[in-house]
Order: structure tokens, then C-alpha cells, then sequence
């Protein structure tokens, strides 16, 4: 403690009590030798250290800041477990109401025209079929009611009517027709639910059913593919994707397969028992996909022969007609993700399996034993090929009645790259293929469709005259995907319009 | 596990390296051969038939077999290392401005030298390492 006197003055100093001075916050400066000023009085000390302000060469004035590292808490999800939550369908509610005096689809009730406009449940003992099929979607709103259901529109009952002309029955029965489509339509009409139906009225009809749910799933490059030796131009085989598709097919219509007997000829088949069933052979592919290419060529031979191999007749019977879907057929209309040895990419026409189902398309018979062939385009997922754009629009202009030289005819533009082989694709089909586009609903099916989203609970609204037409114009005219968003907005209260 | 080259390569892996695994930086793909990009890599794969999201686990013994063969008669990996490397000290020797660049930790092609030469600074020095 410095003494309060000051040796060179010899002034004193404030006196200062002790208690005061003795915590000092201030370091304590021992070494000041011609001062004895007290320590309270002394300036702090300066901190060591290198300011801000001083800069060294070639130094980042930006300020750096230590990352934080992102420690891993918890285990990351399985493999597999992300997709199948992402790909997962739920078809029931059960929070939702259930519709009294609902109706199922039947083969009665899909011809019905008094029925138009009211929502029809799917079958129940279908819809695990429909689930092997891979009918419904992801995205689609099954999961707010109580359980699937589609509203029967004209174009429904239209296709009804074919099945029925088909199966031959009826009054215009035309046993063994086959019927080729193309289903068009904006995004949201209902293409893929269209598609859906179709199903399952071929299930309704004991018709075989092949589908394919995502025609881009063959042409993404996702799935194995191998050269064909000995082809020219080269085609390639999918292996994996064939063997899927004869998985898929053979859960659809197991009692089908299981019921017919192979009556042709497979001498590639060496593994393929005598007397066997349709669903065996089937079997043998998806075992194998190294054979599966060579066993779905020998199931639809089988599928569409019309009489027996010699030395097989002993257990023949008539094949059903077929019902084939293609979803999003514009991705096979440009060239595929794949490519070949020497690096240049793969025509989507290419790929065996894809043009299996794209000659079925063809003027001819395709499907010996008569059928439908609904192959849908997808407005969500387009690749826009030019070339099949200028296709579907000479295909409706020809249903139109222009004539291709008319100047109304669609023609290409001066520097269009369009892909000649889509448009000889259409060129060879142009007389028996047809162009469905599905447009909205009408009024009258509009008011059926709300009022089943209000008896299942979902839309607390008097659903009059007005209310309906208010909304089948802000839908677009129906476009029935727009109106199923505008059922499901959930108000909280009873409006009060009438 | 499936030997490709001499190295093994996990089953569930993809073959051709994904932007987001690779990231992680714990695949092991063909990607991972130093002087196997993007490019050759995709061409090494449409020249077997291998599809762009193949598993290291789908190939074929066939496709395996082949694949080995090919890489093993490329230069990649030290052969490749080892050229670049004899091609830079051909550029000291002969005192080329290349050279003298790569000596000094300079940029080579160029670039301007008063900010961001990080990357010429780490690398080029007279022992020079990839």
C-alpha cells in the first residue's frame, strides 16, 4: 500500500480509507518507481494483442467464423424406407363419412346413363388388383374419403358401352374389335383415373390386363438394359423392368393365368414344363430376368393366340379380350436416357419393350382375341416432344375431317427438328387410331361430384344451382382435378348463401 | 463386396458416382480412380450396357470382368500421377515460363497474381505433388 504522503510534494493526499482501496479492480502497478500517486489513479493497462486496424499483407478482411459442425443425432431413415413413405397410397378414411346407398361399379351400373354424375366406389375384391396394377398415384386424393370412388362421366359410360361391344354382349356386340386410343386431355381431367376405370371394368369383364403405370420409368435409365446380339439397327431388352411388369401382371389376374393352359410352341423355353399354366410360365420370368424377356414374347403369343399349336388342343381355351394402358406416353416419343456402346443416346424405339407396345398401335390387329388399347398422355409430366405434339394434332385434324392437304392440316414448320420416326409411328396407325381428349365436367356432374364430397363430410356448403355453377367456372370448366381441390378446402363454418 | 480394379467396392454403392453421395464423401465409385471423371465414366458404362443409376451389386460377373480389364489398360491412377508430374519437371528443366511458373507458386495460365492465388500457392512448388 502506497503511504499517502507524496515524497516529491510532500502534499497529502486525499485520505482514503482502507476498506475502499483494497479490492481494486485495477491491477496493482508495483513498479513505478518516482510516483508513489495511488493506485486507484492509474490508468488500465492495455490488452496484449493485435488490433483490428492493423492489417498484414495479403490478408482477408472478411470476417471469418469457425463452421459449425452439424453433429448427426439421430439415425438416418433405412434404406428404401424414404421412397416407400414417398410412393405410399392411402385409399381410405377413416375420419371421413361413409356415403350411404353408395353404389360400386359393376357391369351393371357402368352402362347405367340414369347413374351419370354420381360417384361409384370401386369393388372391393379389385382393389388389391388394381393396387398390383399400379392404378392409383401417389398424388391422387383417395385419402380423404372413406373409400375410393369415381364419378361416372360421359366419356365412362362410353367406355362401359366398349367393354360391353367388346366382350360381346349388348346390342351392338363386336366380338374380337379392337379399339385404339389415345387419351389427351389438360392437366387435371382425369386422364390416369380414366385409365383407372378402364382397369376395372377389364377386371369386371375377366379381360387380361397388362399396364404399364409410368411409361418414363423405361426410358429414365433407371433400370438395367442389354443389347440384343444380331440386331440391326441394335434393340435392347430391360430385363429388370420386363420381369416387373410380369410380376405386376400376374398379381393383377392371377385366376385368369392360373385358369388358361400354354397352347403354343416355346422352344426357346427350354425350362417350361408340358401342361403348364400361364401363370407358371409367367413365373419364370420374374424369377429370372435373364429369361424374362423371352418369357413375356412367349406369355402374349399365348395371350393372344386364337387356336392351339399342333398336339396342344387337348387344353385350349378361348383367350379373353385385352385391355393394354400406357401412361405418359410422350416420354417414348424421344429419345431415351440409355446409350449405346459407342455413346450416342438411345431412341426411345429402340428399346424392345417400348416398341412392343408402340407397334401394338399399328393399323392391323394387334390384339388377336379383340381389345382396348388406352395409352394416356401426362400434362404434369411432359417431355413435350415436338414431334408427337404435330402427331396428336394431324390425329385430330383428321378426325375432324380436314384432309391432309387442306392448309388447315397441321404441317411442320420450316426448321422443325421433329423426330421422323414418332411421325412414322403415326403415319402407319393413322386408320384405326383414335384421339380421346377428355375435357371437364358438366354441370350436372359437377353438382353430382360436390355433393359427394359434402355427403362424406369434407365440404360444409349447401351445394344449390349457383354454388355449382360458381364453381365449375372457377375449375375451368369442370376440369375435374380443379374442382376436387375446391372440395377439399375445408371451411369452418355453414356459409350462409343460398 | 465386389473387386473392380483391385479395390473394393461396397455392393450397395452406386457405380458411376451421384452428386449428393459423393459429397459425403464415403462412396467408392468409379469416380474415385484419380483420372476418371464424370465423362469417362459415363462412356465406360454405355460401352458395357451398365445403366446411369447402376448398383455396384447389379453388374454382372461379365460386366465386372470387362470393366477390370479396361481400367487396368488405361493410365490412371499413379501412371497418371506420374506423367503429370514428369510433364511439369520437363517444363523446370527446360526453363520454360510454364516451368519456372509452376517453380515460383505461381499461376501458370495467366491469372492474375494480387488476390486469390491460393490454389498455386499450395501446389506449385519445386517438389511438386498431386
Amino acid at each position: 500500500m502506497a503511504s499517502s504522503w507524496c515524497w516529491n510534494c510532500l502534499s497529502r493526499l486525499r485520505p482514503l480509507s482502507r476498506a475502499l482501496t483494497a479490492p481494486s479492480a485495477t491491477p496493482r502497478i508495483s513498479s513505478a518507481p518516482f510516483h508513489s500517486t495511488a493506485v486507484q489513479y492509474a490508468q488500465p493497462a492495455k490488452k496484449k494483442g493485435g488490433s483490428l486496424t492493423v492489417m498484414k499483407h495479403r490478408q482477408s478482411t472478411s470476417l471469418r467464423r469457425k463452421k459449425k459442425k452439424v453433429t448427426e443425432r439421430s439415425r438416418p431413415p433405412a434404406v428404401g424406407e424414404r421412397k416407400a413413405l414417398r410412393k405410399r397410397i392411402v385409399l381410405s378414411n377413416p375420419n371421413a363419412l361413409e356415403v350411404e346407398g353408395m353404389l360400386d361399379l359393376s357391369p351393371e351400373t357402368m352402362v347405367d346413363s340414369r347413374l351419370r354424375g354420381t360417384v361409384l366406389g370401386l369393388p372391393v375384391p379389385m382393389i388389391d388388383r388394381l393396387r398390383a396394377v399400379q392404378a392409383f398415384k401417389p398424388k391422387q386424393g383417395w385419402s380423404i374419403f372413406r373409400r375410393p370412388g369415381t364419378v361416372l362421366r360421359r366419356d365412362t359410360i362410353e367406355m362401359g358401352r366398349l367393354f360391353e361391344q367388346i366382350s360381346g354382349e349388348g346390342d351392338n356386340a363386336q366380338k374380337g374389335k379392337v379399339v385404339k386410343k389415345i387419351v389427351t386431355g389438360m392437366k387435371g381431367s382425369g386422364k390416369t383415373v380414366h385409365l383407372l376405370q378402364a382397369m376395372t371394368m377389364a377386371f369386371l369383364k375377366n379381360w387380361a390386363v397388362v399396364a404399364i403405370p409410368d411409361a418414363r420409368d423405361l426410358v429414365s435409365g433407371g433400370t438395367a438394359y442389354a443389347a440384343i446380339e444380331g440386331s440391326n439397327p441394335t434393340q435392347y431388352v430391360q430385363p429388370n423392368a420386363t420381369s416387373a411388369l410380369l410380376s405386376r401382371t400376374v398379381d393383377a389376374n392371377r385366376e385368369l393365368l392360373a385358369s388358361l393352359k400354354v397352347s403354343q410352341k416355346h422352344p426357346n423355353l427350354k425350362m417350361l414344363k408340358p401342361n403348364s399354366t400361364l401363370e407358371d410360365l409367367a413365373k419364370l420370368g420374374f424369377t429370372d430376368p435373364a429369361v424374362s424377356w423371352a418369357v413375356f414374347q412367349a406369355l402374349w403369343t399365348e395371350l393372344t393366340a386364337t387356336a392351339p399349336a399342333e398336339g396342344l388342343e387337348k387344353n385350349f381355351q378361348p383367350r379373353p379380350p385385352m385391355l393394354v394402358t400406357v401412361d405418359g406416353l410422350a416420354h417414348w416419343m424421344t429419345e431415351s436416357a440409355y446409350r449405346s456402346a459407342d455413346y450416342k443416346l438411345i431412341h426411345a424405339h429402340d428399346l424392345s419393350f417400348v416398341n412392343h407396345f408402340l407397334s401394338l398401335l399399328k393399323d392391323g390387329d394387334s390384339l388377336k382375341n379383340g381389345g382396348l388399347l388406352l395409352y394416356s398422355t401426362s400434362s404434369s409430366n411432359n417431355p413435350n416432344p415436338e414431334g408427337f405434339k404435330i402427331a396428336l394434332d394431324r390425329l385430330a385434324a383428321r378426325r375432324a375431317g380436314i384432309s391432309p392437304s387442306s392448309p388447315e392440316y397441321p404441317h411442320l414448320s420450316a426448321y422443325s427438328d421433329a423426330d421422323p420416326r414418332v411421325l412414322d409411328l403415326f403415319q402407319s396407325a393413322e386408320k384405326s387410331l383414335e384421339l380421346q381428349t377428355l375435357s371437364g365436367l358438366t354441370r350436372e356432374e359437377t353438382r353430382g361430384f360436390m355433393e359427394y364430397f359434402a355427403r362424406s363430410g369434407l365440404l360444409r356448403e349447401i351445394i344449390n344451382d349457383q354454388w355449382v355453377s360458381e364453381k365449375w367456372s372457377l375449375s375451368g370448366g369442370g376440369v375435374i382435378g380443379e374442382l376436387e381441390k375446391l372440395g377439399r378446402r375445408v371451411r369452418g363454418t355453414v356459409s350462409a348463401s343460398k | 463386396m465386389v473387386f473392380i480394379l483391385g479395390v473394393n467396392f461396397p455392393e450397395r454403392n452406386l457405380l458411376k458416382a451421384s452428386r449428393t453421395l459423393t459429397q459425403s464423401g464415403q462412396q467408392k465409385s468409379l469416380e474415385t480412380f484419380f483420372g476418371i471423371g464424370n465423362n469417362t465414366s459415363a462412356r465406360l458404362m454405355s460401352r458395357f450396357n451398365i445403366h446411369p443409376t447402376c448398383r455396384v451389386g447389379e453388374l454382372a460377373n461379365k460386366q465386372v470382368l470387362d470393366l477390370t480389364a479396361v481400367l487396368s489398360e488405361m493410365k490412371i491412377e499413379n501412371d497418371l500421377r506420374r506423367e503429370v508430374l514428369n510433364d511439369i519437371k520437363r517444363m523446370k528443366e527446360t526453363g520454360t515460363y510454364r516451368g519456372r511458373r509452376h517453380a515460383l507458386g505461381l499461376p501458370v495460365r495467366g491469372q492474375r497474381t494480387r488476390t486469390q492465388i491460393k490454389t498455386p500457392v499450395k501446389l506449385n512448388r519445386m517438389e511438386r505433388r498431386l
